[in-house]
């Protein structure tokens, strides 16, 4: 067998010329600047003032026609005289009441279907179906078939308005309902839940991220079919006859018809506005109600 | 045992010992059948393929009775098969599929402009805070503004043609893109970011190796939003203005019939439109989605 060695051991010593630790600062306490430009909202607003004060010395300096790029003044003021001189309010509500109409009749229809498909295995069958086939299909091309079968006015923007709907919300909803996990299914089951009861108190709490996300969707394209079809139709559907007044797209049309580019401007911001609020306060209202209360969605 | 235990306890209970007994009268289980074969037709049935086929067709065949049967007005509804031979005529001895290429190409330049464009704002949005800033202000503000109410501007600015065309498509894809890929670059795990740092990836490499395959399924989320929006705004346009640039796109086609109330060509335009809609969808990116995330194990 081998010897096993000896241990070496090393005498003990004692490091004396190990100069004091220099640090820098661990904490510094921030300046005010610095504090004022770490706060979010600072931040954010601050690039909105930069990008408005570009455009503006922008468009003073380098002499841009007014009809290729007003000045932002100018449509800051277009914006305030279309609001209280040319209801642009009351062109925003039109297009607000047409869009929650179709959308709501919309949102009727994806559940029928939905619930069907969650019930049956044909109904499924058909609804991804129909689903695979209408889903790709931009509603804005059926504008021209709903002008032939409804005729002009906003019985033909509804109709292309349920179809921007229904499909995503449909298909959202069902992938949802598909994906719920077998235990939460198996304990419906168990409580002897069928049918519709089982649809509205297992799979739509269950799947609620999933809805809602295709509520969002659908909430976009109807929107954006909405203001397209206005706009690219804008004279035909539009009942501009007197002392009625189209929606907002119809305005943007006109405005670009007459060449009043601030006007023009102004009903962007309009749109950008209404949007802004329904995306971030609706549906992070419903989002802070349900998934995020309810820890199924982090943020 | 009990009793050798200590006083203050109460005596357990003595045990009642019952007698073994053997049940010898049990007869033998009923069971109905439990596994039975399935006849051809059940079998075929079950084929996902036949079922929705079966649909389809009976969808067509409930078109064509209907048009048919109750002698709709040909200009209202044209039956399937009007509608399939004029799809037919007008893409063999037509123009019709050059005007689709119009539109794809119109489409490809767009959309990968605007794919560009959203990687080279990202990337800026990686460096540095004041981009992250200005990208979350931008996408807040142009996401829920339709690219189509950009048109009268692009017009305006860039005339009539496949230049304004492709400014309204940049719009759309840009900022749907920019918006899921931000988000989903937050949401990458301190973890993963850790161990890019660790092997010592900054810059282009650490976002091109960690973040991007981390954050593959809201990218690839962003990028089917993004065609989805750029598709109906190229439609949405060329109903508009598909002429003035020369040769017109599908978007045009379907427009030009409908004012020459050719009902049966609208229908073949749309055809046309839910079959490059369904191959992009179901066929581009599901094959994307199958070959990335699903096979990572990142998506179901």
């Amino acid at each position: 067998m081998d010897k096993i060695p000896d241990v070496l051991v090393r005498p003990e010593f004692e490091a004396s010329d190990i100069g004091k630790a220099s640090t820098a600062d661990v904490a510094r306490k921030l300046t005010l600047i610095e504090r004022i430009s770490d706060m979010h909202s600072v931040r954010k607003l601050s690039i909105l003032v930069i990008v408005v004060i570009v455009w503006e010395v922008y468009s003073r300096l380098s002499g841009v026609s007014e009809l290729i790029l007003p000045k932002f003044s100018a449509t800051a003021l277009a914006l305030a005289d279309a609001v209280f001189s040319e209801q642009l309010l009351y062109m925003v509500w039109n297009s607000i009441t047409v869009l929650i109409s179709g959308y709501a009749i919309g949102i009727v229809i994806a559940t029928l279907l939905t619930t069907a498909a969650a019930t049956t295995r044909f109904g499924s069958d058909i609804l991804s179906t129909l689903t695979a086939m209408l889903n790709p299909l931009p509603a804005i091309a059926l504008l021209p078939l709903a002008l032939l079968w409804f005729g002009l006015g906003a019985d033909a923007i509804i109709f292309t308005l349920l179809h921007s709907v229904i499909w995503p919300v449909a298909l959202n909803a069902h992938v949802g309902f598909m994906s719920v996990s077998e235990t939460q299914r198996m304990v419906g089951r168990n409580y002897g839940l069928r049918g519709i009861v089982y649809v509205v108190k297992l799979l739509i709490p269950a799947a609620f991220p999933q809805i809602l996300m295709g509520l969002k969707i659908g909430w976009s394209y109807a929107w954006r079919t909405l203001i397209a079809a206005e706009l690219v139709f804008g004279g035909s559907i539009s009942d501009t006859s007197e002392g009625a007044s189209g929606g907002l797209g119809w305005f943007i049309f006109v405005s670009q018809m007459d060449l009043r580019i601030a006007y023009v401007f102004a009903g962007l911001f309009m749109v950008i506005l209404v949007g802004v609020v329904v995306e971030t306060v609706v549906f992070n209202k419903i989002e802070s109600l349900t998934v995020r209360k309810w820890g199924m969605q982090a943020r | 045992m009990s009793t050798s235990s200590n006083n203050k306890k109460t005596a357990i209970p003595q045990l009642v010992l019952r007698p073994e007994f053997e049940v010898s009268d049990i007869e033998q289980a009923q069971t109905s059948e439990v596994a039975r074969k399935l006849s051809t037709l059940e079998r075929i049935w079950n084929i996902d393929g036949v079922r929705k086929f079966v649909i389809l067709l009976s969808l067509v065949v409930a078109w064509q009775a209907y048009t048919v049967g109750f002698d709709v007005e040909p200009l209202m509804l044209p039956s399937f098969w009007v509608s399939f031979s004029t799809l037919i005529r007008d893409l063999f001895y037509s123009d019709l599929i050059w005007k689709v290429w119009f539109s794809i190409k119109v489409l490809l330049i767009g959309y990968s402009a605007g794919l560009f464009l959203a990687a080279v704002l990202i990337l800026w949005a990686t460096v540095s805070r004041f981009g992250s800033d200005f990208i979350s202000m931008a996408t807040a503000m142009f996401n829920p503004l339709p690219a189509i109410a950009l048109l009268p501007l692009a017009m305006l600015w860039f005339g009539l043609g496949t230049a304004s065309l492709v400014f309204v498509l940049i719009h759309s894809v840009l900022w749907a893109v920019a918006l899921s890929t931000h988000s989903g670059f937050e949401g990458v795990s301190q973890t993963l970011r850790m161990i890019g740092r660790n092997y010592g990836l900054k810059g282009f490499g650490y976002v091109w190796k960690i973040l991007v395959p981390a954050a593959l399924p809201s990218i690839l989320a962003g990028m089917k939003i993004g065609w989805a929006f750029a598709w109906r705004t190229l439609i949405g346009a060329e109903l508009v203005f598909g002429a003035s640039s020369g040769s017109g796109g599908l978007g045009w086609y379907i427009f030009e019939s409908s004012q020459n109330i050719d009902t049966d060509g609208v229908f073949a335009g749309l055809f046309m439109v839910i079959l490059i809609g369904f191959f992009v969808e179901n066929v581009i990116f599901r094959n994307i989605e199958r070959r990335t995330v699903n096979r990572w194990g990142m998506q179901r």
